[in-house]
């Protein structure tokens, strides 16, 4: 059969060249490596702070010992003065600054309300908004401690009668799915398939650019006895078993390996991440037709690729862009797996929530018919100029 | 004596013209291709002014909330009230049971759900700690951020209200209620990013990150079209005459103050135009960028002497990106870092470039606070001046044996 000759034909160019393999299970190996061990602490702990003790007396001392046990931060230094502490903030070996006012005691005795001061580096969103809100709450666990102490002065003591006082409203937090509100969980289901859209994209195009820019088009259309259909699908079918698989291994690393939140199906999740990998072979075939000089198509498709981390909108959400921005999301397969991403695995919301971002995303299968006529064209004028 | 400096002058500035003629031969290649006009111009361009456009609005606010209130009193809608007046909340629907607004947060339209409780009011009449449940969507950090942000704030502030009333009850009043309700005064700075914006955060970095992924690509495909349209053999014919190091310098030079005029319109033009911070000294800018780009330069040109052809270095190297935006700890802290992925940082530009240009940008740090960056950057340009020029040589006798026929041709030309 020439599909069966087509594939082989694919395959041996394949293990010729070590680009396809080196941009495919090479990079896809590298960026598991890299980004399962790169988040692997889940939320960042100890993170280095400074404290300018002023008052430097049993209270303030306490206090500071209370704030260095968070397992969250770590007082790295006490500065004597603010201009020390900022120097250090400046070359980034501190992220958050306490400072307790002098008389930090006296004033706490004799109830003068002293002052406690932070000064957050937030240039450094991620460290700088962690240690504001570790700060925060111990803050707020201090100033308990010193309400209890007061209450009890005024005869108010045991916890049923304290709690209502100090807390009269309590809340209780409920974060759906990532209780330890893990930063790998926030980002790697879309870095990592990220990554994989890229290879997808350069990959696809280079496996039929090449064959225009080298022209070896006569053999390949000769080995699928002159069908371009079989010809574009006997080549593009191993790239697919390939990405898919790789994609799996994805699934399996984040939700089985590393037990990443997965509250719907592992074999739904899998099979949108095979229709994720034929949606970005069918852009990509769509950008090699339109464009079919392989050195302007790379740059096109690069361009594009990373994009797709932006209007995936998973750090930054979509409504927080410009509307153009939103409509354009539209136009990412990275943006509808990520909503499937956040309905199965996050959510477990049930599968009728996803239908409509499956079609989105299989509405993108639809692009290699749009460009088959110009893509043809190509084929044979590249086929003939070379005959 | 005389005679011999004489002669010095007269190869220096014979050599300073061939220099100044292999940066106007690179210029031209440029020029001649629409391929390195869109990268080395095109996404230079375009580029910085399309990211701050997309994240312009820096976090979301008015983040749709649901609220479910079974107690439905005053003090309950009077806890609404204050959620949504809050700037990172607005609640756009209220549900009579979880169930309901489960179903509103699984169709993503509301991305968070506030429960207030049956016995709310009956238990602040009655002096019991009451309770409120907040449920978060976890799929993106800023929607976790909004909800704890604004649902903490609203409801701390509501049961403060409650907590001067029962210590009113206690007879404690006035002042000492004040005192015993907030025992000491706490000031929060937030310090170099005040809007506590995602753009002020994430921009400064994919600036540098875009100075060095164009000159990278651009650099590996200037090399790849070289070897596919027959320039290198210049470029052997040149060395074989002992010119390498002319060719090199101009080539380096050229890609270098071309970066310069980039630079200046990427981090000093850019920032101001789109209100990103930028509180640090241009002149400290500039200085920090001359060994970042001359290490970014030799860095290209070390990894594109492996380059043969046009796309590949795109194809193979695209992922670098990303990676590279991560191992410069501008997101997850450097201190936390495996030492591993630390030391494998320490390989590239980006890496010393994103921290001392947020540092410098963000935080006006001056150039001794990023003696640290700035020492490496210049350790990494003697050690890829040194590898790029290797690694050319080393390409060029290649070339030169296997393919003598060839460069004959040249030679003869």
């Amino acid at each position: 059969m020439s599909l069966n000759k087509v594939i082989n034909r694919e395959w041996k160019r394949m293990k010729v060249r070590p680009i396809y393999f080196l941009a495919s299970v090479g990079t896809m190996f590298f960026c598991y490596v890299f980004f399962l061990t790169f988040f692997a602490e889940g939320l960042p702990q100890q993170l280095p702070i400074g404290v300018i003790d002023k008052d430097n007396t049993s209270t303030s001392r306490t206090l500071i010992q209370t704030i260095d046990n968070s397992p969250q931060i770590n007082i790295i230094r006490t500065y004597p003065n603010f201009s020390e502490a900022r120097n250090d903030m400046q070359k980034g070996d501190i992220y958050a600054i306490v400072e307790l006012s002098s008389d930090f005691e006296a004033d706490l005795l004799a109830n003068r309300q002293p002052k406690i001061t932070f000064y957050v580096n937030d240039a450094y969103l991620v460290a700088g908004s962690l240690s504001y809100k570790e700060l925060t709450f111990i803050n707020e666990l201090a100033a308990g401690f010193i309400q209890q102490q007061m209450l009890h002065a005024k005869g108010i003591v045991g916890e049923e009668n304290l709690m209502p006082i100090l807390q009269p409203v309590a809340i209780d937090t409920h974060l759906i799915a990532n209780y330890g509100a893990n930063y790998g969980v926030y980002l790697l289901n879309v870095l990592v398939f990220g990554v994989l859209q890229l290879c997808v994209l350069m990959l696809t195009i280079f496996c039929i650019g090449v064959e225009i820019k080298e022209q070896t088009v006569g053999s390949w259309l000769a080995i699928a006895d002159e069908s371009v259909f079989t010809a574009v699908v006997g080549k593009l079918l191993p790239y697919t078993v390939l990405f898919s698989v790789i994609g799996i291994i994805g699934n399996i690393l984040l939700f089985r390996f590393m037990h990443f939140p997965m509250n719907g199906s592992l074999i739904r999740m899998s099979g949108a991440t095979v229709l994720y990998v034929m949606a970005y072979q069918a852009i990509g075939f769509f950008m090699i037709s339109l464009f079919p000089r392989i050195r302007d198509t790379v740059s096109f498709a690069a361009f594009y690729g990373l994009l797709a981390f932006t209007y995936a909108g998973f750090t930054f959400p979509i409504e927080g862009m410009p509307r153009s921005a939103r409509i354009f999301s539209e136009l990412f397969p990275i943006r509808h797996y990520f909503k499937i991403y956040v309905n199965e695995a996050l959510n477990g919301t049930s599968f009728r929530y996803s239908v409509h971002y499956i079609a989105a995303m299989a509405a993108f299968l639809i692009l290699p018919v749009l460009v088959s006529k110009r893509f043809q064209n190509v084929i044979f004028r590249t086929d003939k100029s070379f005959k | 004596m005389q005679k011999t400096n004489y002669n010095f002058w007269k190869s220096f500035r014979e050599s300073c013209k061939r220099v100044w003629k292999a940066m106007k031969e690179e210029l031209q290649m440029i020029l001649n291709d629409w391929g390195f006009i869109i990268v080395f111009f095109g996404a230079t361009l375009f580029y910085p002014l399309l990211y701050p456009m997309i994240y312009r609005n820096e976090t979301i606010r008015n983040m749709p909330v649901a609220i479910v209130d079974e107690s439905q009193t005053f003090l309950s809608r009077d806890l609404t009230r204050r959620i949504d007046a809050s700037p990172d909340l607005e609640v756009v629907a209220s549900f009579p049971n979880l169930e309901e607004a489960a179903k509103a947060f699984r169709r993503q339209n509301v991305h968070g759900v506030i429960y207030i409780e049956k016995d709310y009011e009956k238990k602040i009449n009655r002096n019991e700690q009451a309770f409120v449940s907040i449920y978060c969507d976890m799929s993106s950090f800023l929607y976790y951020r909004a909800m704890m942000l604004g649902a903490n704030f609203a409801i701390l502030d509501a049961g403060n209200d409650i907590k001067l009333q029962r210590l009113n009850q206690l007879g404690v009043t006035g002042k000492t209620a004040e005192i015993v309700a907030s025992p000491f005064e706490h000031e929060a700075n937030i310090l170099y990013n005040k809007p506590m914006g995602f753009a002020s955060f994430l921009l400064p970095a994919i600036l540098i990150l875009i100075i060095h992924q164009t000159l990278f690509f651009g650099l590996t495909i200037v090399n790849g079209s070289a070897c596919e349209e027959g320039r290198l053999y210049n470029d052997i014919f040149a060395h074989l005459n002992g010119l390498t190091y002319e060719k090199l310098l101009g080539k380096v030079l050229f890609y270098f103050l071309f970066y310069i005029t980039v630079v200046c319109y990427i981090l000093l033009i850019i920032p101001k135009i789109f209100n990103l911070p930028h509180i640090g000294k241009s002149i400290d800018v500039i200085l920090f960028m001359i060994p970042f780009l001359l290490a970014a330069i030799f860095f290209s040109l070390t990894i594109a002497s492996f380059i043969k052809n046009r796309e590949t270095g795109l194809v193979v190297f695209l992922f670098s990106t990303i990676v590279l935006l991560f191992l410069s700890g501008f997101s997850w802290p450097m201190s936390n870092i495996s030492r591993f992925w630390r030391t494998f940082g320490m390989l590239f530009p980006t890496t010393y470039g994103i921290q001392g240009y947020i540092k410098i940008n963000s935080m006006s740090a001056d150039l001794s606070q990023v003696k640290f960056e700035y020492i490496a950057l210049w350790i990494q340009v003697i050690v890829y001046s040194l590898t790029a020029v290797v690694f050319r040589r080393f390409n060029y006798e290649r070339y030169a044996k296997t393919n003598k026929s060839a460069s004959n041709v040249i030679v003869e030309m």
